[in-house]
């Protein structure tokens, strides 16, 4: 669909991009992102001529855009920028059909558009097709913004930074707007933004730039999974881990300081330390520390009086898993159990603590806040 | 007492004449190079100190070299006021101009306007309210510089003044300069007006409303 080739600029005798290919295809959500000043204005102001490589070529449909008269060009490119650029000359009407009217179309044509376009974003017609920009709010402006950028259907949709100068409820849901209308309409969108979260969000494929060049180009999970430089680690920060249940560990959750007892004291002790400690069985360990199992209270009240140690009544049932073990897995592990409580060990299988399910709540609220 | 009025009347008519002649001759003369200038500006950064000094040579010392070439006819007085007026619109055409915010002129080019479209559908717009403001300018000094006109015998208030100037009576004087301050402040009114009309309601309430 689109697709730069050996794409080169140099302005004075700094590279601005330094032979850039990539490909985008039809349908695709691609997102590019990198620290200010890498490139990313530049590479999409190609796309619509807006700037002119010094070597390489940009073709669109397998047309090289060089041969391409540059005004249809851009009436067949949908544009949309960070500062909105609504002309505060035109109502929200003439705004919208303002490429329309430059493709010649019939004045009802341009009415329809538009009234189609405002019901897509639920902005009524009679409310604001014939408000000035200036009587609209940030968000308002920059949801016409877009509509005039999707006015004659161009296939490719360009936006940079679109949301940059809105607050974060606002950009918020003009993101999932514009990921709605993308798939509803089958665009192709080139969508720049610093905005990490954003770029994971909306992409179906992220191509991430640094100084002129591309560093790595990938959908959104293989990026979080295996970014290919420490830069882009840096940029995927929070993101990275959190979001990523994979990555967290059991030992992270686990309750530690857990009451043991030796397999060889007696019924008596046992009884009081449980009694002291307020809890109805002990993890028994061995002379090294080492897990065996579990003794309960209600074993010893069972059988207590025909043994002298506990270690008869030890039972070796509960589920055990170790350290660095993964969380989810073990979790599930727990659920499906039906215990009240997995035993977490060390690599020497001595006791590390246990996991219950007061530690996967509060697992699960670390992920969803934070 | 009636004779005296129909003859401030006439000159006021012939002064008014003047003025409306020349501010439409200078106005379309100051947009036209206004617009040119904007569109090189290598040029303008050159022109437009010349042209301010240009500005500052007193009428008085124009209209006589002028005089000099086209002698004692109204074109004379016709041509040095519409240069004067001409200056006002043309500095305030290339400042409106460049002063146009540059995200209207991105998105205009984005949209895929040429020169021409983005001129007449963004920039003049965007930049009729301080165009206009030239023209106000222009048209409330021409008043006062049709004055002039008298110095050549061409008729006008300033016949009034330069009367009563040189016969050293107050009462011609004044004569000839009340109706002159009340026509630069009728004129000045319309231009208000006009500015009204020509500005589109989404520029009357500061910019946009970011
Ligand atoms: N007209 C110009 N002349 C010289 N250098 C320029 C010009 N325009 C941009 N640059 C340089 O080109 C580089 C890339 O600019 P570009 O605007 O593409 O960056 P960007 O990735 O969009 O940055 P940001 O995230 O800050 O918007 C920058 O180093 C910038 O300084
Ligand atoms: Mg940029």
């Amino acid at each position: 669909m689109l697709r730069f080739d050996r794409v080169s600029l140099t302005y004075g005798n700094q590279k601005i991009l330094n032979d850039i290919s990539f490909e985008i295809q039809e349908g695709q959500f691609a997102v590019f992102i990198g620290p200010s000043g890498c490139g990313k204005t530049t590479t999409l102001k190609m796309i619509n001529r807006l700037i002119q490589p010094d070597s390489g070529h940009i073709y669109l449909n397998g047309q090289d855009i060089a041969s391409i008269d540059r005004y249809e060009l851009r009436r067949h490119t949908g544009y949309v920028i960070q500062q909105i650029g609504l002309f505060p000359n035109m109502t929200v009407a003439q705004n919208i059909c303002v490429v329309p009217k430059l493709l010649k179309w019939p004045k009802d044509q341009c009415d329809q558009t538009v009234r189609a376009l405002l019901d897509m974003v639920e902005m009524p017609y009679d409310q604001y097709a014939h408000k000035y920009p200036s009587e609209m709010s940030g968000g308002q402006q920059q949801r016409i913004g877009i509509l005039r950028a999707l006015a004659a259907s161009p296939p490719v949709v360009l936006m940079d930074e679109p949301f940059s100068a809105l607050d974060p409820m606002t950009r918020r849901s003009l993101q999932l707007e514009v990921k709605n209308l993308q798939q509803k309409l089958n665009k192709t969108i080139v969508f720049v933004t610093h905005d990490m979260e954003e770029a994971l969000d909306l992409a179906d494929i992220i191509v991430f730039m640094d100084r002129g060049q591309i560093v790595q180009t990938a959908p959104p999970e293989e990026m979080l999974e295996s970014p290919a430089t420490d830069q882009i680690r840096e940029f995927l920060g929070k993101h990275q881990s959190a979001p990523d249940p994979a990555g967290l560990t059991v030992d992270q959750f686990m309750r530690t300081g857990i009451i043991t007892v030796k397999q060889d004291r007696g019924i008596n002790e046992c009884v009081s330390r449980m009694q002291h400690h307020n809890v109805d069985t002990l993890l028994v360990v061995d002379g090294a520390r080492r897990y065996q199992g579990t003794v309960s209270i209600a074993d010893i009240r069972l059988t207590g009086h025909v043994v002298k140690t506990i270690g008869p009544l030890v039972r070796c049932v509960t589920p055990t898993v170790h350290t660095g073990d993964n969380a989810k897995e073990c979790f599930e592990q727990l659920i499906s159990s039906g215990f009240p409580y997995l035993v977490v060990l060390n690599g020497d299988e001595t006791v590390a603590g246990i996991v219950t399910k007061t530690s996967m709540a509060s697992a699960m609220a670390e992920q969803l806040w934070g | 007492m009636n004779e005296l009025l129909v003859s401030i009347l006439q000159a006021a008519a012939v002064h008014t004449g003047y003025t409306l002649v020349s501010v439409a001759i200078g106005a379309v003369l100051g947009l036209t190079l206004g617009i040119g200038l904007s569109r090189l500006p290598a040029l303008a950064r050159y022109l437009i100190p010349l042209l301010s000094i240009l500005n500052t040579v007193p009428g008085i010392v124009f209209i006589g070299m002028l005089y000099i070439l086209t002698g004692m006819t109204p074109a004379t007085v016709i041509i040095a006021l519409s240069i004067y007026a001409m200056f006002p619109v043309l500095k305030n055409t290339v400042v409106g101009l460049d002063s146009v915010d540059a995200q209207y002129k991105e998105a205009a080019r984005g949209c895929g306007m040429d020169h021409y479209q983005r001129l007449v559908q963004v920039e003049l717009p965007l930049a009729m309210p301080t165009i206009i403001g030239g023209l106000r300018l222009s048209t409330v000094y021409t008043v006062s510089w049709a004055v002039l006109a008298a110095m050549i015998s061409q008729g006008g208030l300033g016949n009034f003044i330069y009367q009563g100037v040189s016969s050293n009576n107050n009462a011609l004087i004044l004569q000839g300069a009340v109706p002159a301050a009340i026509l630069a402040l009728i004129l000045g009114g319309l231009v208000d007006l006009l500015q009204k009309r020509a500005v589109p309601r989404g520029l009357r309430k500061g910019r946009d409303g970011k």
